[in-house]
């Protein structure tokens, strides 16, 4: 039975800075294989769609423009994801990536949280759809 | 003139504004070592005034069945105890603004009615954590009092006199801590259980009664009882270093003595875990009240042999 | 006043009972739920408890979801022992298919679920020393349970959900670095257990609040049917580590920790030595880590068929059923977690105790309320039906708030 059994941790604390982490004002390195944004490499993707199959959040839409041409565009919910790296795995030709670098994500409209992935020309072709089928 | 005076000593100094900023200041200091000594960062100087104004800038709400005239009356009254209180107190190195014979004991008084309008505030609703924080700060109110007030009383008996501006001219000098350690212990631990600061938290101990006697208070009502509570603790520090560490005839001294006190009571509620009530009824009536007399036996003896 | 005051309590009963309801919000809980406390002073006399505010339907969202996405789902049923769920779901779903997982993903399964322990362990730590008082001693062992969050996000890059587990295998493999930085970190947590566990049996102070306080004697936590830490602080051996060794537990075999007394000290004692447990486990699995692939080929349609899979949780024995009707998808998928095994030792061991004791006693079984919420509903007589259609759901519901509010 002894009082005060904390009294070295709180002796030491008095000549040790805080440890608190001043997150926005200072900003810490990010671990190697922290999972952030997805990146996708249009390369190798064969449109096969098993990563929006086994998307636990149904982040991941897969939008065939012509197949045999190999036109595909991926449309990325960032909103719905929650960074598993499921698609990752599930991908055969290794064309999917999680970055470690874009992970502070939130924003004040919902415009980023929508984005495409593909040839330029394919996502014009897409959005141009989706408007006229919006009016 | 003596009006003007007396108006002064009333809203500016030594009780009203200059009280209520020191004790914002105070609880500021004291929160800050308590995070320092938990090793994180602490509140920003300005956070207890930040929060008072917020607090003002609120509704309060006055929940159904109560006394609506005793609820909103039980925070001034607390608070105004506290401050008048201070009047007879040497604050900031000053001599007492008023004085007279047997004023210790209206003191001490004083500050026993914050802790007395928290209980009725508590009764008056029908809350029942509020119910319960009430009957555990009456409970402990009777547990810690006679202790304390024991305790301050063994200066007034060294100085043969209960007048604080005659025993603060005794002691100015004399650190009685030397000749009553007993005594300093039992009152500096009093105030912590006056100020309902851990171990002697159980009245407003979180996980279990939310925040008791204060749980239906908000806005002006809690902000008042808050404040109370910071100026009796600014008092009750400025009193034991007064009676036990050498005086505080001058600001420099107040403040180093005074602060002193506040880290030695910072450091205890962050060693501590809080007590049960009964626990802390046992506490002070089984070892409290026992060391306080154990101090007067000797300091009676005492005088009889220097006599 | 005073009449207004004593019809609002003899609403509650016929005679002038004071109850205390603690929740659904309640500083003292950090998950919903109700417990009504009868108390005549500060003792507690009767106890009462209500489950159910956080039920999220997650075992009939498993029916919509595939195989693979059903991992993810489970591993969100507990924020705490999230590994642990998904990896109970991965053994059993491994064992219908039957599919060999390589050794390596099981050893790092492992390891995963001890760094998991040690990391729920020292939360454990922090709360219940809150809810007794002593937040020094709480902001202290979650300071140092940063180091175990640091290495588990070095290794799977997530704090939480670290979704190390696939079907068939492990995500993330370890690298010399890595072992290094876990042995490090698992180093300096040692050292600082070995202070928690000498600071919870000798602090004067915490003793008063811990010893001797919510009794459980070893015939009431076998009646009670207590699992994991809970029962092992009162003496009973059981522990599916040791009992059933699953994933790579055969291959390091764990020993099992138990207290005799079963107060909320011996809880305390009983965590702090499971964690040297952890430790000692983390370093063997790190110096024999097992050289093969990380991962197997899964199937994605799963032959008909049943199983049960049992772990060991940090909270205690967590178990799963699993079927399979030869779909994509699972046709039933049913959890039990161990907070629900030993709620109602809290409802028994409340009454007699003061209302200052509550807190503890409810965090020393270190409940999860969200992964315990279930709706459950036990049939008596033979003549109601055993499927309820979804009015009849609702009907039902109607009547039990209607019913609970008057």
């Amino acid at each position: 039975m002894k009082f005060g059994t904390m009294i070295s941790d709180i002796t030491a604390s008095l000549f040790k800075r805080p440890v608190t982490e001043k997150y926005p004002l200072v900003r810490y390195p990010v671990p190697e294989r922290l999972r952030g944004h997805l990146r996708w490499d249009p390369e190798k993707c064969t449109g096969c769609g098993l990563c929006a199959m086994d998307c636990p959040a149904n982040a991941i839409e897969m939008i065939v423009i012509d197949k045999k041409a190999k036109r595909f565009v991926m449309r990325y919910h960032v909103d719905r994801c929650t960074f598993c790296a499921q698609c990752v795995f599930s991908c055969r030709q290794g064309c999917l990536e999680m970055s470690n670098d874009t992970w502070e994500l939130a924003a004040l409209n919902k415009e980023p949280f929508n984005v495409f992935f593909g040839e330029k020309d394919d996502i014009e072709c897409i959005l141009a759809g989706s408007t006229a089928q919006d009016t | 003139m003596e009006i003007i005076n007396n108006l002064i000593a009333l809203l500016f100094f030594p009780a009203g504004l200059f009280l209520l900023v020191l004790g914002l200041a105070y609880e500021w200091v004291d929160r800050k070592l308590i995070a320092q000594f938990q090793n994180r960062i602490g509140p920003r100087w300005f956070q207890p005034l930040a929060d008072t104004v917020k607090l003002l800038a609120k509704e309060e709400v006055v929940p159904e069945g109560v006394n609506v005239a005793l609820f909103k009356g039980l925070p001034v009254v607390a608070l105004a105890g506290g401050l008048t209180a201070a009047l007879y107190v040497p604050m900031a190195g000053l001599p007492s603004t008023y004085s007279f014979q047997g004023d210790l004991i209206v003191t001490l008084y004083l500050l026993s009615l914050l802790t007395l309008c928290m209980g009725l505030a508590g009764s008056n609703t029908m809350d029942r954590f509020s119910l319960i924080g009430a009957t555990r700060t009456l409970t402990q109110l009777f547990s810690y009092e006679a202790p304390f007030m024991l305790a301050l009383l063994g200066p007034a008996m060294a100085a043969r006199s209960w007048q604080i501006s005659e025993i603060t001219a005794y002691t100015d000098g004399r650190w009685l801590i030397l000749t009553q350690p007993l005594g300093f212990i039992v009152a500096l631990i009093g105030l912590m259980g006056k100020l309902e600061l851990p171990p002697f938290d159980a009245p407003e101990a979180e996980t279990e009664i939310v925040a008791g006697a204060m749980t239906e208070y908000s806005g002006k009502g809690l902000v008042l009882f808050h404040l109370g509570k910071s100026a009796e603790m600014v008092i009750g520090l400025t009193l034991i270093a007064a009676f036990y560490l050498g005086g505080v005839a001058n600001p420099l001294y107040f403040i180093l003595k005074t602060l002193a006190l506040l880290f030695i009571i910072a450091g205890l509620q962050s060693l501590l875990a809080r007590l049960r009530i009964d626990q802390t009824v046992g506490l002070w009536w089984r070892y409290g009240v026992l060391l306080v007399l154990v101090q007067w036996l000797i300091l009676i003896v005492g005088q009889r042999i220097i006599l | 006043m005073t009449n207004r005051k004593s019809e609002n309590m003899q609403a509650n009963g016929k005679s002038e009972r004071f109850i205390v309801p603690i929740g659904p919000q309640h500083p003292a809980l950090k998950e919903p739920e109700h417990f009504r406390f009868t108390v005549e002073g500060e003792i507690v006399t009767n106890a009462y408890v209500r489950l159910g505010y956080a039920h999220r339907g997650i075992e009939k969202a498993t029916e919509q979801r595939n195989w693979v996405q059903t991992n993810y789902l489970l591993e969100r049923i507990c924020g705490i022992c999230s590994h642990i769920h998904s990896t109970a779901y991965c053994l059993g779903v491994e064992k219908l298919a039957g599919v060999q997982v390589p050794p390596r993903a099981l050893a790092i399964r492992t390891l995963v679920a001890e760094l998991e322990r040690i990391h729920s362990h020292m939360l454990w730590l922090g709360v219940a020393a809150h809810e007794a008082g002593f937040d020094t001693l709480f902001m202290y062992s979650w300071r140092d349970r940063e180091t175990v969050m640091d290495i588990l996000e070095q290794l799977t890059g997530n704090r939480v959900n670290y979704s190390a587990n696939l079907l068939g295998g492990v995500k993330y493999d370890i690298d010399q670095e890595i072992a290094d930085s876990i042995l490090e970190g698992i180093d300096f947590l040692e050292e600082r257990t070995r202070h928690y566990l000498e600071i919870v049996t000798t602090d004067a102070l915490f003793l008063q609040r811990t010893r001797g306080v919510g009794v459980m004697t070893k015939t009431q936590a076998e009646v009670m049917r207590a699992v994991g830490p809970t029962a092992r602080a009162s003496g009973v051996t059981r522990d599916i580590r040791v009992e059933a060794p699953y994933a790579a537990y055969p291959q390091f075999p764990a020993r099992i920790t138990l207290a005799t007394n079963g107060d909320v000290e011996a809880r305390f004692v009983v965590r702090i030595e499971e964690l040297f447990e952890s430790h000692r486990l983390i370093r063997e699995i790190l110096a024999n880590l097992p050289e093969s692939d990380l991962r197997a080929r899964f199937p994605r349609r799963i032959k008909p068929g049943e199983t049960i899979i049992r772990v060991e949780a940090p909270r205690g024995e967590l178990f799963y059923f699993i079927k399979s009707n030869g779909s994509d998808k699972p046709e039933r998928v049913k959890v039990r977690t161990p907070t629900i095994c030993n709620m109602s030792s809290v409802v028994k061991l409340a009454v007699g105790h003061q209302l200052a004791d509550i807190p503890l006693i409810l965090a020393g079984i270190d409940p999860c309320f969200s992964c315990n919420d279930r709706g459950v509903i036990i049939t008596r007589r033979q003549n109601k039906p055993d499927l309820w259609t979804w009015e009849q759901l609702r009907q039902y519901g109607i009547g039990y708030y209607d019913g609970n509010n008057k």
